[in-house]
């Protein structure tokens, strides 16, 4: 678009350059000759009124030594009668004829004829009539013509170049600055700021964008340390009220208020649950998660959890099947926590009555946990989603409670040992599976992936 | 005689231009072209006309047709914004005072006496042969078919008239 304005506007100036140069040109010819034409009108007056047409020849004979490209020149008396002439060119030219009664200058046919009145102070007594061939205008036109294409050729030639280098240069910076916005939407990665030295208009678009970030990146520092700071503030009065509760706890051990304290006691726990979940997120934001690796009994760890969940959910039973039958190298609390998590989560979505199923199975080098139950199940779509931060599935009654950080923890430590998490929708409910390698996050060994559940 | 007739178109033309009517036609070719020729010499020469010069004058000395022919000029033209007057002259005392002198071939007096009467400030001019190596300022002559004019330099420049080379360039030039 640029290159086609650019040429339009050069072919606009150069037309425009030619035509006045030729027009200039044509001008100072016209007006030379007409000098030329007026001083033989004043020397061959005399012989117009004295009849000596010898006279009026040797004059314009004179004229054409001084002036070669005059081809034709006549005297004409009173009644346009030819007096005298000198020149190839006879009066039955179709150039004499057209213009030998008129007066001025006139251009035809790269032909200068000029045409003056010869006067007597008073009296027209004759005219004389001069034809100038251009040779100069013809070779003007084409010098002018091919200089004019060549200048605008070169002229669009630049203007092309100049244009695709500088598109390339903007586009080459937008482009990269629109890249860098998606992964930082994607990835959430706020630490991925543009590099930029520049000083125009792109420049202030991408320092904007990175301060932009560098805001955002601040909002979730302070974020993070304030979850971090509250969940230390809290934990602290949590620790006495329980210190208080189990304290009359023993005390009360026979007594019906016993069962109050059993509430309190009960309610405290959950808080402590809730208050713990953040302190790992905020642990796990700062990169302060470690794992306490060990090697220990898989299946007992299963029977374990289960027991202790399985008293907090009498309605609901808790089946343990498939036993993997290894020792296992990993965080054994942490384990033990992703799985309390799971079988809390199926416990909370599932319907009353139906049981919640426990797999474990050994296969190459990974165990393959699976808890399903029948419930509710993931919506659809959500399946990567749930492991979240803050993910809390929509439409769900109000009673089940939490932060919705369970498994977004459990994600993290999975993939700390280098597994893998996910969840699968059956027809009657979902199943929550993670993949641990038997011998640890720290062993040398090939993975296709240790990418998050998918 | 070709020649002639274009000539004669072309004089009438030029009389016409000065506003001679076309009746002028019927006269001498040559005549008309003699007093054509005479009044656009005085164009071509400074005649240091001074205010107390109402008028100018034009002498003829002897009968001749140009006479009449000046007449028709002397009636619309005029020289140097001064109406021209054509005297005819019989005898010789009368030719003092006449700026332009025609010594026509008809005349009884000599030429070398008429010359003598010129004065400064005056220029004669006549129609015979040898008449300018005589002293006339101008004398016509006929070259050919075409009129042209003699021109005796020493007797213009004694004069005291100055006169355009434009005219003299076109003079035959005789010298004595």
């Amino acid at each position: 678009m640029q290159v086609f304005t650019s040429a339009l506007v050069l072919g606009i100036f150069a037309t425009f350059y030619i035509i006045t140069e030729i027009q200039n040109y044509k001008n100072r010819k016209a007006k030379d000759v007409q000098s030329i034409a007026a001083v033989v009108a004043q020397n061959s007056a005399s012989s117009l009124q004295f009849q000596d047409n010898q006279a009026a020849q040797a004059t314009l004979a004179e004229l054409h030594a001084v002036s070669p490209d005059v081809v034709y020149s006549a005297i004409l008396d009173q009644d346009h009668h030819v007096f005298a002439s000198v020149g190839r060119a006879g009066s039955d030219t179709a150039l004499f004829r057209e213009y030998r009664n008129s007066v001025g200058a006139f251009f035809s046919a790269g032909t200068l004829i000029v045409v003056r009145t010869i006067s007597n102070n008073t009296d027209k007594i004759g005219s004389i009539y001069l034809q100038v061939r251009l040779n100069e205008l013809a070779r003007m036109r084409s010098y002018l013509f091919r200089l004019a294409m060549v200048l605008s050729g070169i002229a669009v030639l630049a203007a092309f170049l100049i244009s695709f280098v500088l598109q390339t240069y903007i586009s080459s910076r937008l482009l990269a600055l629109v890249r860098t916005m998606r992964r930082v939407g994607d990835t959430g990665d706020y630490t991925l700021t543009l590099a930029d030295e520049g000083t125009d208009e792109i420049s202030v678009l991408i320092s904007v964008f990175n301060s932009l970030l560098l805001q955002i990146r601040e909002n979730e520092r302070r974020k993070d340390e304030f979850i971090g700071v509250a969940s230390h503030e809290l934990k602290t009065p949590l620790t006495n009220v329980k210190g208080y509760l189990e304290i009359l706890r023993s005390m009360e051990e026979r007594n019906p208020q016993r069962q109050l304290v059993d509430r309190a006691f009960l309610n405290a726990g959950k808080l402590e649950k809730l208050i713990e979940d953040l302190l790992d997120v905020t642990k796990i934001q700062t990169g302060q998660m470690q794992l306490n690796l060990t090697e220990f009994d898989f299946d007992e760890l299963v029977s374990e959890t289960i027991a202790s969940a399985q008293m907090l959910s009498k309605d609901r039973p808790i089946v343990f099947e498939a036993k993997a039958a290894r020792q296992v190298r990993a965080d054994r609390q942490r384990i033990e926590q992703v799985l309390a998590n799971l079988l809390s989560n199926a416990v909370k979505y599932s319907t009353d009555g139906k049981p919640i199923v426990v797999t474990a199975v050994a296969t190459g080098g990974d165990i393959i946990v699976e808890v399903a139950d029948q419930g509710e199940g993931v919506p659809a779509g959500e399946e990567n989603a749930i492991f979240g931060r803050f993910y809390r599935a929509k439409g769900v009654s109000q009673h089940i409670s939490g932060f919705g950080l369970g498994l977004y923890i459990c994600r993290d430590i999975i993939q700390r040992h280098r597994g893998r998490i996910w969840v699968r929708n059956r027809e009657d409910g979902a199943s929550f599976l993670f993949q641990l390698p038997i011998a640890g996050p720290d062993f040398k060994q090939q993975h296709s992936s240790t990418k998050s559940s998918m | 005689m070709k020649k002639l007739v274009a000539y004669a178109i072309i004089i009438v033309a030029l009389l016409t231009g000065f506003g001679i009517p076309a009746a002028a036609q019927g006269e001498d070719l040559e005549t008309n072209l003699k007093a054509a020729f005479l009044y656009n010499f005085t164009k071509y020469i400074d005649w240091q006309l001074g205010p107390d010069d109402a008028q100018f004058v034009i002498g003829v000395v002897g009968m001749s047709e140009v006479e009449r022919a000046l007449e028709q000029i002397a009636r619309t033209s005029t020289v140097n914004g001064r109406r021209i007057v054509v005297r005819h002259i019989d005898r010789l005392e009368e030719i003092g005072g006449c700026q332009l002198l025609f010594i026509a071939r008809d005349r009884r007096a000599g030429l070398r006496e008429i010359l003598s009467k010129v004065n400064r400030g005056e220029i004669a001019v006549a129609e015979e042969n040898g008449a300018a190596r005589e002293g006339a300022g101008f004398n016509f002559v006929l070259a050919g078919e075409k009129l042209k004019f003699e021109a005796n330099m020493r007797a213009l420049s004694s004069s005291g008239l100055k006169v355009s080379s434009q005219l003299l360039k076109l003079a035959i030039i005789v010298k004595k």
